[in-house]
């Protein structure tokens, strides 16, 4: 079967396997439960989503925007279902509306309502937008992606797992259309070998630390497969709860 | 024989005449009475949307928009357990012959109200306490059948926002008219004197029936039959919807070496696919000249 597209109710594997994110299990056989890739090489079946909303997770770093400020804290949005609270002690200055913060998930309840630690303002910069699940190829495996990227523009950047992507200074407009490319083409393989040749051609950015082609990974598993070793992490911790999504029919 | 009274139509429905027990062809100039209306959706088309799709299945235009899971709102709306797929059903003022009012109707609301119920079958609602998936679906052009082409383009919309499902919900309307057990039924047998209107849904992988309306009186035996048929019916739809989605993707690939060139430029190449069911083209090919003799016709009167 290897990798190929999959719709949701798609099989993809027709024997018992581990369960990997995205699929369910249906009179012995695994299925799939979103648009995706599904991959069923090795032990595990899994899907990996094309499409799809911000799932909070423990330990991701998110980006979130201040959307309300009542007297005890502030309603932080992390373009997720629900918005998160912080208390006002959380920060060393008063915030207002618009702020954007970046902080860890410290725990996620069975509402999916996100409890957020170590936050910080950020001063300044932009946010670029992309599609929550395709943010793992912005970081590429080990941060290969993300240190080609930051070599090529110049940026500060940091990466929400929420769907958004903060940057200052550098080459802000030459970011986000590397942000996009990279977010339109997350299905394809070898996505780090292309944007590299294309900051090849650009001559170099003022404040960019280093040469393009330096101690860079070369090689990037195939389409979807190479995820940074956070997502791996995440992944397994989803899949003792993925266990449970059996269905019964 | 075919009679039209053009002045008649729509209103009280059109006075046609035929037989399809001896005839050989049906009045769209399709030849089986097992074959579907030609069918195209593509996938994508709205760009603020989660998820969206545009469906054509013969005469029947109509887009479907997915937004969610998020909040719900009104708060008591909420249900802690699941998620509640809210469904709105429209109809363009100018999608049939006499003007509709745009104020949703009865007809409105039950629509909504079942093909919301169809797809919580599929999604996996549980997932998403206290959350809501909005599907918008609109009728911009329609010819009977409209609520099973809503349901078409409202499960592929939900496929394309990303949002976990057990299946895919495929529908077609099936019934019986002008004496006969026909699939899809347009406007014209649907108000023949003897019709009966059997909107159906199932989820193709398990055969489980989401959706099943009946209008008109029929024999179990033609019953049974009108299902078969519709079940068969459903399946050949599942294949579009699957091929619609998986287009999105793999035309991309195709693009893809193009796109390569183009970075340095406007860094992109989309191609959100259509897609056209190779049976409903050859179908379309056909009913291409029964069209065009409808519109002569209305001109003369």
């Amino acid at each position: 079967m290897s990798k190929k597209v999959v719709v949701p109710g798609d099989l993809v594997s027709a024997e018992r396997k581990r369960l990997g994110s995205n699929v369910f299990v249906a009179d012995g056989k695994v299925y799939a439960k979103v648009l995706g890739i599904s991959d069923d090489e090795g032990e595990v079946a899994s899907v990996v989503a094309l499409e799809g909303k911000y799932n909070p997770q423990p330990q991701d770093t998110v980006i979130g925007v201040v959307g309300r400020v009542v007297f005890a804290g502030y309603g932080i949005n992390l373009n997720s279902y629900t918005e998160s609270f912080m208390p006002k002690s959380a920060f060393r200055e008063e915030l207002k509306m618009g702020d954007i913060i970046v902080a860890t998930i410290s725990y996620v309840n069975e509402l999916k309502e996100a409890d957020l630690e170590y936050a910080k303002k950020l001063y300044g910069g932009d946010i670029i937008e992309v599609t929550p699940v395709r943010t793992p190829r912005l970081i590429g495996k080990n941060g290969s992606m993300l240190d080609l990227i930051r070599r090529g523009t110049g940026c500060e950047i940091i990466i929400g797992k929420n769907g958004r992507v903060w940057a200052r200074n550098g080459n802000l407009p030459l970011l986000k259309k590397v942000v996009k490319f990279i977010e339109e083409n997350s299905y394809k393989s070898n996505l780090t070998n292309t944007i590299e040749s294309f900051f090849g051609e650009v001559p170099s950015v003022p404040g960019a630390k280093g040469k393009k082609g330096t101690d860079t990974p070369s090689e990037e598993s195939e389409v979807l497969g190479g995820e940074s070793e956070e997502i791996n992490l995440t992944q397994e911790k989803q899949e003792s709860e993925e266990y449970d999504t059996t269905e019964g029919e | 024989m075919i009679l039209l009274k053009v002045n008649e139509m729509g209103k009280h429905g059109s006075n046609v005449e035929a037989d399809y027990s001896k005839d050989k062809k049906r009045m769209d100039g399709r030849k089986g009475m097992d074959e579907l209306r030609p069918m195209s959706i593509k996938v994508g088309v709205i760009p603020n949307a989660d998820g969206s799709a545009y469906l054509e299945w013969g005469q029947n235009k109509v887009y479907a928009a997915v937004y969610g899971p998020r909040e719900a709102l009104p708060k008591h709306s909420q249900n802690p357990y699941k998620a509640v797929i809210k469904v709105a059903y429209r109809m363009a003022t100018f999608s049939v012959p006499e003007r509709k009012q745009p104020r949703p109707n009865r007809r409105d609301y039950e629509i909504s109200k079942v093909l919301g119920e169809a797809l919580e079958r599929a999604v996996f609602v549980e997932n998403f306490p206290n959350t809501e998936i909005s599907v918008f679906v609109e009728v911009v052009d329609s010819n009977a059948g409209s609520r099973v082409a809503c349901l078409t383009a409202a499960s592929c919309a939900l496929a394309d926002a990303g949002i976990p499902m057990r299946d895919m919900v495929a529908a077609t309307g099936t019934g019986k008219a002008f004496n006969e057990i026909v699939l899809d039924l347009n406007k014209d047998e649907e108000d023949a004197s003897d019709a009966v209107d059997i909107p159906l849904a199932i989820l193709p992988r398990s055969g489980e029936i989401v959706l099943l309306q009946m209008d008109g009186v029929i024999t179990k035996e033609e019953f049974a039959k009108a299902m078969q048929m519709g079940i068969k019916g459903c399946k050949d739809i599942y294949e579009v919807q699957k091929a619609a989605l998986k287009a999105k993707y793999e035309l991309e690939e195709l693009a893809l070496n193009s796109a390569e060139k183009e970075i340095k430029g406007d860094a992109t190449a989309q191609g959100a696919g259509e897609v056209k069911a190779p049976k409903a083209e050859k179908a379309e090919a056909d009913s291409k000249p029964a069209k065009k003799e409808g519109k002569a016709k209305k001109v003369k009167k």
